[in-house]
């Protein structure tokens, strides 16, 4: 019999797992996806406001009912202002990510967060250099409260460009004055956002959109950022490790616990527990072989990228890897948990911790995590899920026998520039020969709307075979472990040029940089190769790519990546084809104000061509050799 | 014109009120054994079941024929028919002369081979007699069998379980309804007939039954016996044309037809379960013995009788179930043979219990089963009656998200 | 007599017309009750999707002759002699879906509602809005369509309309320019795009 949902991924376990969720009678994400169609046209599009309560309204894009809103808001209004607080909400949950772990540094620097320390002393030397603290003689804990206080600031009203924004050539930030988009604080764009887009304020649309642009840049170069150097510094910068992904993960004789969301503040101290040898020796009380933690999702990367940790899954395999019935607990704190995995894992045995007060969930057990507790917390969180590993029920249990795909992972721009020798030239001299042609970032979520991975890996191996680097993040990460990418093997699929420059280094084709906040290591990479070369962001032939983009997150990184200088192509269309204006502006006009702009394209094999294509036009335009697309 | 039509089931019915539209001045007499108002032959079981009343079952007034000045002969079967002097002879009463004659009698229950068959409480469920007399008896009864797992059988088990009655159905193939459904949907019914309480046998049949004036056992084909106060025999009809003239109007297992429900001796019309024309899905004559039909092909025939010519290009079998839980609606070739010609697509959502049978000859839809979700089973009606060529994939009718949009180009 | 004409290329899937079809099929005629009432009011209209996620507003087209008439097994299907709108007697209908075999289109549903015997589920479609329409009315669902994909014109001028239409597409100036707003046609082919990745 054919099965309608044995089409809905590309990967092997997803398909097992599919078939088994049918079997045990569990919904996923998919079918709730189906039960939504048609979709609404006027959300779709854009055109539907519920800012306030004259409406809702819809202006209809035919043309002849309601051409404006009842306050006289029209199409370009609309969709702009919700694309500014679909951006708004991105930038607020990166950025909030990123507070939480300033307060564990500030915690740490006070004694007040046991468990967690300085483990990169050098790189919270360097970060509060830049922050223009004075280092020499001071303690680490006295510097990182100092530095905590510092990046507080960032945050706040008080100044008038975020500290890190220094790290991006000079060339950029006179697009930004110019544009008059230079972020000022990273609460505020966010909270200035939400002033313009309230009835009646800011009611033009390029004006709105510019500030959604400032917006995601106090995203990139304020909250993201600061969140990525704060965990290298508590939690170590990554290095090149071998790990393994896919479901194959989990282990039938070990007590399985799965972390989810975002924060390693969160994470890492699961981590800790795992290895505590009292409760090493509980599990094998209790008739196991030990205690598996792997990761899905951005959490999962970020102990991937430091420990090596393995992952089970991405966004869309959240609900599938609980149907194994082989999972203990899942832990989460916060971001792309969707809130029906607590239903899920009340079909299992399954214990679901909620660990953020910020983030409750249907069908979950709350354990308040505090930077003062949290340690503790973990222990007891995970002895738990050792007691829970006799409820299992051996006859709904089905871990697909598939082998785990081994994968390189822990490539911080430490790391790539260490792998190159410790500066970026031998990269910068193999994109001039034209054996390396260019780099694109493919990032980004799933969603149901593509082809589950078919948008990453079909993109990827495209790229790869036309000597482009690939570097990647997020749930992109999780389909090109799965799909075998980031081994050396992967080479094999590499165009001649990449497989030779990479293989003389001994890396993978497709570079895991990290979580999704960790997308500013790849701005932190772009500044750096144009501050070498003395150009801007823009003039590099470097590109972005979110194939299967679902969330708000992802907008404001598509945004801050353009916004910077670097052309973004997305799979999914975003809600703006109400406004044929604001389709232009970010798909052409946006050229003149930042040096880049959006493309759309479902197809990934369409999408790999543009992408080539404008890679080799950079190419050209910085006088190297190009390629005809 | 004199019209004479033999027979008061929905066929000829139809063919009368059709007649009466197009030609308000002919003479029509009806020919019929039921003396009761024309009714819904398909709703007795319902009555049997307790979910109508039997004051429910007319499907036309009382003083049907005197609206449409038909003469009525009630209570009579026909004896003969004199084709050469265009007279029919009926058992009671004189000849009637004919100038159309429409042969619209239906089909009797098909008798078993058991001794025993003259026993009391042994009932065939076909008119609404038959449940009267059934209603009459069960309430000094207790154990009933019903032998065949065709619709028939299938209501009679429900209706008697409805009324409290422990009930056994025997049937000779693996499943319920395997004339109508596949092995995958009649395990599924099977399934949830036994999770209501109904007790079956399959692969099995009756040999004798035996009683003292009143039945009570049956003798398997298993060697067993069991024993049981009341029987319901559905082992389906045979097409009642033992009065007609095999020499002069062609006969299969029903009177062969034409596209215009004529049969070979022109003038001679035959409509309903009586007679045999070509089937769509099947590509062969057949006797598709179900109301729809009957209704559908009793009006045609009544067009061309009162002299409009319209063709009918076949029948088409279709039924749909809803019992207990399950929804079931079967329609066209079910079962093909396995040849490249056909292309079968099965597809299921077992966690909803929706199961779809989609049977193509290339780009045609030929035949469909479905469980539950069967809203959208008129869709595949329409495709299959009109043998449309589809210009989306096959597989879009499989999917649950399948609406008529879907065929729109 | 004027009636509901469809313009399946102006529907956008945001439903409102289930929406107030089901309130105007409702005890209480307004939305925020209706939703609370027992059973559910339903709505007639039905939106599906179209093949390449776009919507479609199904509804009963009270053919002549129409289908379910004659499949009717009980008689509960019949025609209102003065505005030839297909109706379904909840009284007399047993349920057994013979009208949703015979109907080309699918638009029968199967529900509880209160026009019936309370806890029996009937066979329900669109009935016009027939009272409405006595009251003066137009039908629930033409009221709130804003996208103009359900009118409520004569079917001669809808006709005419479209025929005027297609004769201004073949000039040769009108054959440059796409009928369908730009925006639109972009999210068309972006949703078919999107789609076509379940083909691989």
């Amino acid at each position: 019999m054919d099965a309608i949902y044995e089409n809905y991924t590309v990967t092997e376990d997803g398909r097992a797992l599919l078939k088994k969720a049918e079997n045990d009678q569990v919904e996923t994400v998919w079918d709730r996806h189906k039960a939504q169609q048609p979709h609404c046209g006027y959300c779709e599009t854009g055109l539907s406001c519920r800012n306030c309560i004259m409406g809702p309204c819809r202006v209809d894009p035919f043309g002849e009912g309601p051409q404006q809103g009842v306050c006289g808001a029209d199409a370009d209004i609309i969709v702009a202002r919700n694309l500014a607080r679909m951006i708004a909400a991105g930038a607020a949950s990166h950025s909030d990510h990123g507070r939480d772990l300033v307060e564990v540094l500030l915690k740490v620097a006070e004694g007040r967060a046991p468990g967690y320390s300085i483990k990169e002393p050098g790189k919270l030397r360097s970060v509060a250099t830049e922050y223009g603290l004075a280092v020499d003689g001071k303690d680490d804990l006295t510097l990182a409260g100092e530095l905590a206080d510092a990046m507080q600031e960032d945050y706040g009203t008080r100044k008038s460009s975020v500290t890190l924004l220094a790290r991006a050539p000079e060339k950029r930030r006179a697009v930004w004055e110019k544009a008059g988009i230079i972020p000022r604080g990273i609460d505020r764009e966010t909270s200035e956002a939400m002033h313009r887009t309230h009835m009646g304020v800011d009611n033009d649309w390029v004006s709105i959109l510019l500030h959604a642009m400032r917006n995601a840049l106090s995203d990139g170069w304020g909250g993201s950022m600061i969140a990525t150097e704060v965990s290298d510094i508590l939690f170590g910068i990554p290095q090149p490790n071998k790990s393994t992904a896919n479901i194959g993960v989990l282990q039938e004789d070990k007590v399985n616990i799965v972390v989810h969301g975002h924060n390693p503040v969160v994470s890492e101290t699961v981590v800790a527990a795992c290895n505590a040898p009292k409760l090493l020796k509980l599990a094998e009380e209790k008739g196991a072989s030990g205690i598996n933690l792997v990761g899905v999702c951005c959490t999962g990367n970020e102990l991937m990228m430091r420990h090596g940790l393995p992952m089970a899954g991405n966004h869309l395999m959240t609900e599938l890897v609980l149907v194994t019935g082989a999972v203990e607990m899942m832990i989460v704190d916060y971001q792309c948990i969707m809130p029906s995995i607590g239903q899920t894992a009340a079909c299992y045995h399954t214990k679901m911790i909620s660990t953020s007060e910020k983030a409750k969930f249907p069908g979950m057990e709350h354990h308040e995590f505090s930077p003062e507790n949290a340690y503790e917390k973990a222990q007891e969180l995970v002895k738990a899920a050792v007691d829970n590993y006799s409820r299992r029920n051996k006859n709904r249990v089905a871990i697909p026998a598939i082998q785990p795909q081994e994968v390189v992972s822990g490539l911080s721009v430490e790391a790539v520039i260490n792998a190159l020798g410790g500066t970026p030239d031998p990269l910068i001299e193999a994109i001039k020969a034209g054996k390396i042609r260019g780099a694109v970032g493919v990032v980004g979520c799933n969603n149901p709307k593509i082809k589950h991975d078919y948008g990453h890996t079909h993109l990827t191996s495209q790229l790869i075979a036309n000597d482009i680097l690939v570097l990647d993040t997020g749930c992109v990460s999780v389909a090109h472990a799965k799909a075998g990418f980031k081994t050396l093997d992967a080479l094999e699929q590499a165009g001649p040029g990449l497989k030779e420059v990479c293989g003389a280094l001994g890396i993978p084709p497709v570079l895991h940089v990290g979580s999704c906040v960790d997308n500013v290591r790849i701005l932190v990479l772009v500044a750096a190769l144009a501050n070498t070369l003395g150009c801007d962001i823009s003039d590099l032939p470097v590109a972005g790519s979110a194939p299967e983009w679902y969330s708000e997150k992802a907008a404001t990184i598509g945004c801050y990546f353009v916004a910077s200088g670097v052309f973004t192509h997305l799979g999914p269309m975003p809600p703006v084809t109400g406004s044929m204006n604001v389709v232009k502006l970010l798909t052409a006009g946006l050229e003149d104000v930042v040096g880049a702009t959006f493309a759309v394209e479902a197809d990934p094999q369409k999408a790999s061509r543009i992408l080539i294509g404008h890679i080799e036009k950079k190419r050209k335009a910085l006088g190297l050799d190009s390629r005809e697309a | 014109m004199e019209y004479v039509i033999l027979g008061n089931g929905i066929a000829g019915v139809c063919a009368a009120e059709t007649i009466r539209q197009l030609d308000g001045g002919g003479g029509i007499t009806m020919v019929a054994d039921e003396t009761f108002t024309p009714y819904s032959r398909p709703m007795i079981s319902m009555v049997l079941a307790g979910q109508v009343a039997s004051d429910q079952l007319p499907i036309r007034s009382s003083s049907f024929y005197e609206d449409l000045q038909i003469t009525a002969v009630l209570g009579n079967r026909v004896s003969e028919i004199d084709v050469d002097q265009k007279r029919v002879m009926i058992h009671s009463g004189p000849a009637l002369h004919f100038d159309k004659l429409l042969i619209a009698t239906g089909a009797d229950p098909r008798p078993i081979k058991a001794e025993g068959m003259n026993l009391k409480n042994i009932f065939f469920m076909r008119t609404e007699a038959h449940i009267r007399n059934m209603l009459a008896a069960i309430p000094q009864t207790k154990k009933a069998l019903v032998l065949g797992g065709g619709l028939v059988g299938f209501k009679a088990a429900y209706g008697l379980l409805q009324r409290g009655l422990d009930v056994t159905m025997l049937i000779t193939s693996d499943y319920p309804l395997s004339m109508q459904v596949d092995a995958t949907a009649g395990r599924l019914i099977l399934d949830e007939l036994r999770d209501y309480g109904l007790k079956v046998r399959v692969g099995i049949s009756v040999e004798a039954f035996d009683g003292n004036g009143s039945v009570t056992g049956a003798h398997l084909s298993d060697g067993t016996r069991t024993s049981c106060d009341l029987v319901v025999v559905g082992k389906g009809v045979l097409p009642a044309l033992s009065f007609v003239p095999r020499d002069k109007i062609d006969i299969d297992l029903g009177i062969l037809v034409n596209e215009q429900m004529e049969t070979s001796t022109a003038g001679i019309f035959a409509a309903g379960d009586v007679a045999e024309c070509v089937d769509i899905s099947r590509k062969t004559r057949w006797v598709n013995a179900i109301w729809p039909e009957a209704a559908t092909q009793g009006r045609i025939a009544g067009i061309n009788m009162a002299g409009r010519q319209v063709s009918y290009k076949g029948s088409l079998s279709r039924n749909v179930l809803r019992i207990l839980n399950l929804d079931v609606m079967t329609m066209g070739l079910v079962n093909p043979p396995e040849t490249p010609e056909y292309e079968v697509i099965c597809a299921g959502e077992p966690r909803r219990r929706t199961y779809r049978k989609l049977v193509f000859r290339k780009n045609i839809l030929t035949g469909a089963v479905l469980i539950n979700a069967i809203e959208q089973g008129g869709i595949f009606m329409g495709l299959i009656q009109n043998e449309i060529p589809l210009n989306v994939p096959n597989s879009v009718l499989s999917q649950p998200s399948f609406n008529v949009k879907q065929l729109m180009i | 007599m004027k009636q509901v004409v469809v313009h399946p290329e102006r529907c956008v899937g945001c439903m409102q017309c289930m929406a107030a079809c089901a309130v105007a099929h409702s005890q209480t005629k307004q939305m925020h009750t209706a939703i609370m009432e027992a059973p559910l009011p339903k709505p007639r209209v039905h939106v599906g999707v179209g093949l390449y996620g776009e919507g479609f507003p199904n509804r009963c087209r009270h053919c002549n002759p129409a289908p379910c008439m004659p499949a009717c097994l009980s008689g509960a299907i019949f025609r209102d002699t003065e505005t030839a709108t297909v109706l379904i007697n909840p009284d007399t209908c047993i349920n057994c879906a013979s009208c949703a075999m015979a109907c080309p289109y699918g638009v029968i549903r199967f529900h509880e509602d209160w026009v019936a015997p309370p806890g029996k589920t009937i066979a329900a479609k669109c009935d016009n809005c027939d009272e409405r329409r006595a009251k003066g009315l137009i039908p629930a669902c033409v009221e709130v369509c804003k996208s103009g994909a359900l009118t409520y014109e004569e079917m001669a001028a809808a006709m005419k309309k479209k025929t005027d239409e297609i004769a201004r597409s073949v000039s040769a100036a009108a054959m440059e320019e796409s009928h369908v707003p730009a925006g639109l046609a972009l999210l068309a082919a972006a949703k078919k795009a999107q789609l076509a990745t379940y083909d691989h």
